[in-house]
């Protein structure tokens, strides 16, 4: 259902938004409105206008009062009057009708522009950045701190705007009507206002505290749905109820105490308003019968200290509403204003055909220290927890031919994937230099690097859409259906996607059908094989498939192999055995390398994980 | 359309069901005097709020056009001392319909979550998480909403318009009827708008969980992302959607924005008819000019109950559809309940005996068939067998999370369905391939596996389960708080408390899954130890990925599409050269490992 934006509109949501990220928070606000100034201005001329049209409408009351019904003048010029009415209704209705229009086009538009920016950002943020920081916390950030600003531009700047319109317009005809009358209609509103700050402020703590305990509630049910086998095997189903009822009973507590709040606040309120407007009432009343005002001034003063007042009850919440708006600026910012990974620039041509000749000279590593998204942007974005950093790769050096076979042997925290890692540019060496056909990897784009090396991972991730978009995900190129097939055959998977009612439509993942692990990772592979790079990382990932998966996969990752230099990640001598160069890896440090006969030959780990891999050889034999 | 995306979606009952709203009115029902109050107080404040409105006519006419100052007074004082009243009525309905909410909420919640600890496993795999989440939480809140302002707004909104009415007519009924003849138009304009209204409303929230998803994709997948350089393209993909997001957002506003001028526009019709009709009026008497005022006043503030009445009207119909699946959920019963007479069992031998079972899931195909099996007390029996060969099924018969549809299963040679459900479970113990822990502390999820058991028991079973090194190696031990879900703890570390949990527990019998997924050595082997301890002395049953496990185990179950293929030992089973030998030998042959690296 995309529909095409306006093109006017479209100019402006192309504005890049990158120069509002600044320390200076009205600065950034205002850049981030780059190309709605004026609209919103509009819409803030428009707030203007409309109240004052309607007291304006108060005016003609008055003088209708005064003239036609008191003394009978004009009697001819009643359905003119009338239908003034009615036209000034109109007018007040298009510039109401202009300032909602108007808003809304800045607010959206400031939206859609902030979360396409913030999007792209988040996918090209380094790896530094999204080691540490939780996905939720990002993905709150980028949604309900996003929506926040939304309704700081859409609702709140306006609906403050309004009060403060409407306080102005009436005050000031009140006074020139009559200024003591005028003067007298703002007496207790200080109270008025002064309440709705302090209780405003005081309700959103307690609101807070009362949506800590729904998410307190939430997860306590998510936790016992998602366990719900945990809960039956030890049958603690009573335990689980009182669990969930003592947190049902806190969020109950929690809410009478919301409720308790506001049920003091609007009679209280009420009671000030009353009283306003009653000191209006009875001192215009002894005015009007000392003939110091008019009856129609009465009538049109009553009006309009009602619209001096009465929004002035909200002013308290809009003004909570804006501090919290603010602080969702602040965390926004705070992820806008870390650094992106750069993966267009390097020296080396886009169209560089690439070998796959790779070597590591002398490479250390060590993560960078961890980071703590702050809640603001003026003080550095994230800022690295204390520690020193420990290093995962030490001194690492090896080379290999275009085409050969290198494989990564080690326990888990070895330091296989820091060196996928590096190859990959997620992260740069903390010393040393690799080189890509003889140049050092960080004169490529990493558009390029990426371009030339494919993975399949152990664990592969797919998205959600369908099957036939994830093998086609990394092309680059459209693809015709065709190549699609012929992909997922040579990764042994057409004929398990054929079964599917929806074939190659079939969206996989939390809102498709669920595939296993081993089907996972055959559509990596035919993703890889479409992808056709240079260089092929693959994680020997079998151990999550039964044997006869197992048999598949390798055959398809046979086929995906020649030609291109290969790393395999391994975790069983089996799949190593007839690379050209074997790593055997321990603590980030290359213990033994050389191929399995050189290994064989010498004393080691290679050969002491040979023996108890092979030992189930010795079992058979024994047992025949 | 995934069936998944179909099954989350909102669906609208346009039409007022009137056994659903009974039954929604059965929540409040024991909560009545709440109720009758709430109502009651509303009711008080918004009669008074059309009176203010005539007492200024009664002061302008009674007061100050007669120089009454005696009268004035009266009336300024029947003002103060009514505006105090009405502040109790206000805190009244506020105080009680606020609490019957949060206490119909509360109820409903509490009803659902014990609802669900009685239902079936056949219901939790066929129900996403999700749905049932949103049942409980957003649904329950929207009844509640329903129950409590819905009732008070509209009787409010009702009342409001009947006093105002009532007043207009003693002021001047020919002036009333006039405007009685706008309201019909003002209602139709409001109710057709806010339904609009609600509607893109629903229209913006879905494609914003739309676009929540994608910024989860872009940053769980964001290796991939990089990986595959799709930085550009899913970029354009998104702004795809935002712009869609734009304009339903667009839309929205623009119904509210066509929506407030347009009814103040009517409404500015009687206005016109007011200052007409009354300029005419007052010069014959016909009434006065603080009657005029007065007949302003309502008629420009009329629009406001009317549009309560459309908003609650909408949003009723949303209730509906909410208590609908509420009640749908309520109504699902569970399929594995207690036989009547079944008893409590304090001690078992662990003696379990499968007697001719069978088993379908629904009307799926069968996926046991004729299934006997006996193993004896003590005894460790390992299951294999290919993905789908109904080893799961045997784990979930057993725990009775289901039960056969054919046959019989016996613990210490009686039928098992005798017993009750919690008796029986409380007798097994359960470790699963993906360990799932609970919020809280390290300590608090070992004592789950017995809720009243010492800080020495635990300790002890975290030794047992070689679990205790690690934990004390946490900053705060055993006061270690684990996150949502344990998610602040490693897979294998996981794994090693959900074992000290079972230890704790100890059951006769004990079902093992055994993990797949990669841990680090050092843990491969400290599960693997805790699990060798916790097997001693019971009867365990183990589905097996380790080469280790089948060889310790006494006896090897093969399974393959619902049965026994083949039992025995390690060696007996080798030397017949059956299926077991082929699944055996195949991981032999891969060790080659030609087929990867013949290249």
């Amino acid at each position: 259902m995309t529909q095409k934006l306006d093109p006017k509109l479209k100019h402006r949501l192309d504005k890049d938004i990158s120069h509002a990220v600044t320390n200076n928070r009205i600065v950034g606000l205002w850049r981030l409105m780059d190309g709605f100034h004026w609209l919103y201005g509009g819409a803030m001329v428009a707030i203007a206008l409309a109240a004052l049209i309607r007291s304006l409408g108060y005016r003609l009351v008055q003088k209708i009062v005064d003239q036609v019904f008191e003394q009978g003048l004009y009697q001819n010029a009643l359905p003119w009057l009338a239908l003034t009415f009615v036209g000034l209704a109109a007018l007040e209705g298009v510039f109401v009708y202009l300032r909602s229009i108007w808003s809304a086009q800045t607010a959206e538009g400031i939206t859609l522009r902030l979360r396409n920016y913030i999007y792209d950002h988040l996918q090209r943020l380094p790896f530094t950045f999204h080691d540490y920081v939780k996905t939720g916390e990002l993905i709150q950030r980028a949604t309900s701190d996003v929506s926040a600003l939304r309704r700081f531009f859409a609702d709140q700047a306006v609906g403050i705007g309004r009060i403060l319109a409407l306080f102005t317009v009436n005050l000031a005809m009140v006074l020139s009507m009559n200024w003591k009358l005028g003067l007298l209609s703002i007496v207790i509103l200080p109270f008025i206002v002064g309440l709705s700050l302090f209780f405003f402020g005081r309700v959103s703590k307690a609101y807070k505290s009362y949506q800590e305990q729904e998410a307190r509630l939430s997860t306590t049910l998510q936790e016992n749905l998602s366990g719900v086998r945990v809960v039956r095997a030890f049958a603690r189903q009573d335990y689980e109820k009182d669990k969930f009822n003592l947190e049902n009973w806190e969020k109950y507590q929690r809410g009478k105490r919301l409720i308790l709040m506001h049920s003091l606040y609007w009679p209280l309120s009420d009671i000030l308003c009353a009283a306003q407007r009653l000191l209006v009432i009875a001192v215009g009343a002894s005015m009007t019968m000392r003939g110091e005002i008019t009856v129609g001034t009465y009538i049109a003063a009553m009006a309009m200290v009602t619209w001096i007042i009465l929004p002035m009850r909200n002013l308290g919440r809009l003004i909570v509403q804006v501090s919290t708006g603010l602080v969702s600026y602040n965390r926004v910012m705070a992820v806008l204003a870390h650094p992106r990974e750069d993966i267009e620039g390097g020296s080396v041509p886009e169209d560089t055909v690439i070998r796959g000749a790779i070597s590591f000279e002398d490479v250390s590593f060590s993560y960078e220290p961890e980071l703590i998204l702050s809640d603001s942007p003026d003080k550095p974005a994230a800022t690295p927890a204390e520690g020193t950093p420990s290093p995962v790769l030490h001194h690492v050096t090896f080379q290999c031919e275009p085409g050969s076979v290198v494989a990564l042997l080690g326990s888990t925290g070895s330091g296989k994937t820091s060196i996928i890692n590096l190859l990959l540019r997620f992260y740069n060496t903390s010393s040393g230099r690799i080189l890509l056909d003889g140049r050092p990897l960080e004169t490529y784009p990493r558009t390029l690097l990426r371009r030339q090396i494919g993975i399949v991972e152990q664990e592969p991730f797919l998205f959600s859409r369908s099957i036939r978009d994830n093998i086609a995900y990394g092309a680059q190129r459209p693809v015709t259906q065709a190549e699609i097939e012929a992909a997922a055959r040579a990764a042994a998977i057409h004929d398990i996607i054929s079964t599917f009612p929806q074939g190659y439509d079939t969206i996989v993942g939390e809102k498709g059908v669920t595939l296993s692990g081993g089907q996972r990772q055959r559509v990596a592979i035919a993703r890889a094989l479409l992808k056709d790079p240079r260089i092929l990382v693959l994680d020997d990932a079998t151990s999550s498939v039964d044997t006869e998966t197992e048999d598949v996969i390798r055959q398809a990752l046979a086929r995906l192999i020649p030609g291109r230099t290969t790393f395999i990640i391994a975790h069983r001598i089996q799949s190593v055995m007839n690379a050209d160069l074997i790593l055997v890896l321990d603590h980030g440090r290359i213990v033994q390398s050389g191929t399995h006969a050189e290994l064989m030959a010498q004393a080691g780990p290679y050969r002491q994980i040979y023996e108890i891999q092979s030992r189930v050889t010795a079992d058979i034999e024994e047992a025949q | 359309m995934t069936p998944a995306q179909t099954f989350q979606e909102e669906e609208f009952t346009a039409k007022f069901n009137g056994k659903v709203l009974t039954r929604i009115l059965g929540l409040i029902k024991p909560h009545w005097l709440w109720v009758v109050g709430s109502l009651l107080m509303i009711a008080g404040t918004s009669t008074l709020d059309s009176y203010f409105t005539y007492l200024v006519k009664q002061i302008i006419d009674e007061g100050i056009t007669p120089h009454d100052r005696a009268r004035l007074l009266q009336l300024l004082v029947r003002y103060g001392l009514l505006a105090i009243g009405q502040a109790i009525t206000v805190f009244g309905f506020i105080f009680l319909a606020g609490l019957l909410g949060e206490r119909v909420q509360y109820d409903l919640r509490h009803k659902l979550f014990a609802h669900l600890q009685e239902l079936s496993f056949a219901y939790f795999d066929k129900t996403p998480v999700g749905w049932i989440m949103s049942r409980v939480t957003s649904d329950s809140e929207r009844i509640a909403d329903l129950v409590t302002w819905g009732l008070v707004d509209s009787t409010w909104a009702i009342l409001n318009v009947t006093t105002s009415l009532m007043f207009m007519v003693k002021i001047n009924a020919r002036l009333a009827g006039l405007i009685v003849l706008i309201l019909p138009i003002m209602a139709a304009v409001t109710f057709w708008f806010k339904q609009r209204i609600l509607e893109q409303h629903r229209v913006v929230r879905k494609l914003n969980s739309k676009i929540t998803g994608a910024y989860n994709e872009s940053i769980s997948g964001v290796r991939v992302i990089k990986a595959l350089v799709r930085e550009r393209p899913n970029m354009d993909e998104f702004a795809d959607q935002t712009s869609d997001m734009y304009l339903a957002s667009y839309r929205a506003a623009w119904y509210s924005a066509m929506f407030l001028p347009l009814v103040r526009l009517i409404g500015a019709f009687g206005v016109g008819a007011v200052i007409w009709y009354g300029g005419l009026q007052i010069q014959t008497q016909g009434i006065t000019i603080g009657g005029i005022q007065a007949f302003l006043s309502y008629m420009m503030f009329i629009m406001w109950p009317i549009q309560d009445l459309a908003r609650v009207y909408a949003e009723t119909q949303r209730s509906i559809a909410s208590a609908e699946r509420i009640f749908s959920l309520m109504d699902s019963h569970p399929e594995v309940v207690d036989r009547p007479g079944a008893v409590e069992v304090p001690q078992v031998e662990g003696d379990v005996r499968f007697e001719d079972v069978s088993f379908r899931y629904g009307d799926g195909p069968e996926v046991l068939s004729h299934l006997n099996l006996h193993v004896r007390s003590g005894e460790h029996i390992a299951i294999v067998g290919p993905t789908g060969g109904g080893k799961t099924t045997i784990v979930n018969l057993l725990c009775r999370f289901y039960e056969p549809t054919g046959g019989v299963i016996r613990i210490d040679g009686r039928d098992y369905t005798e017993m009750t459900q919690r008796s029986l479970q409380s007798h097994i113990g359960i470790v699963l391939q993906t360990p799932h822990l609970f919020s809280g502390s390290v300590y608090e999820n070992i004592r789950y596996g017995k809720l009243d058991a010492t800080a020495e028991e635990i300790e002890r079973a975290a030794r047992i389960a070689h679990a205790h090194e690690f934990i004390t190696e946490l900053e705060h031990g055993y006061q270690e708080d684990v996150g949502e879900g344990g998610n602040l703890l490693s897979v294998g570390q996981k794994q090693l408390i959900s074992i000290a949990r079972a230890v704790l527990s100890d059951p006769a019998i004990l079902i093992m899954d055994e993990a797949t997924s990669s841990v680090d050595t050092l843990t491969e082997s400290r599960i693997q130890k805790g699990m060798d301890a916790v097997m001693k002395g019971r009867t365990s049953i183990v589905i097996a990925h380790r080469l280790s496990t089948i060889k310790n185990a006494d006896r090897i179950i093969v399974i393959r599409h619902g049965r026994i293929v083949e039992t025995g030992t390690h060696q007996e089973l080798i030397q017949r050269r059956n299926d077991y030998y082929d699944l055996y030998t195949r991981q032999f042959r891969h060790m080659q490992g030609t087929e990867l690296l013949g290249a």
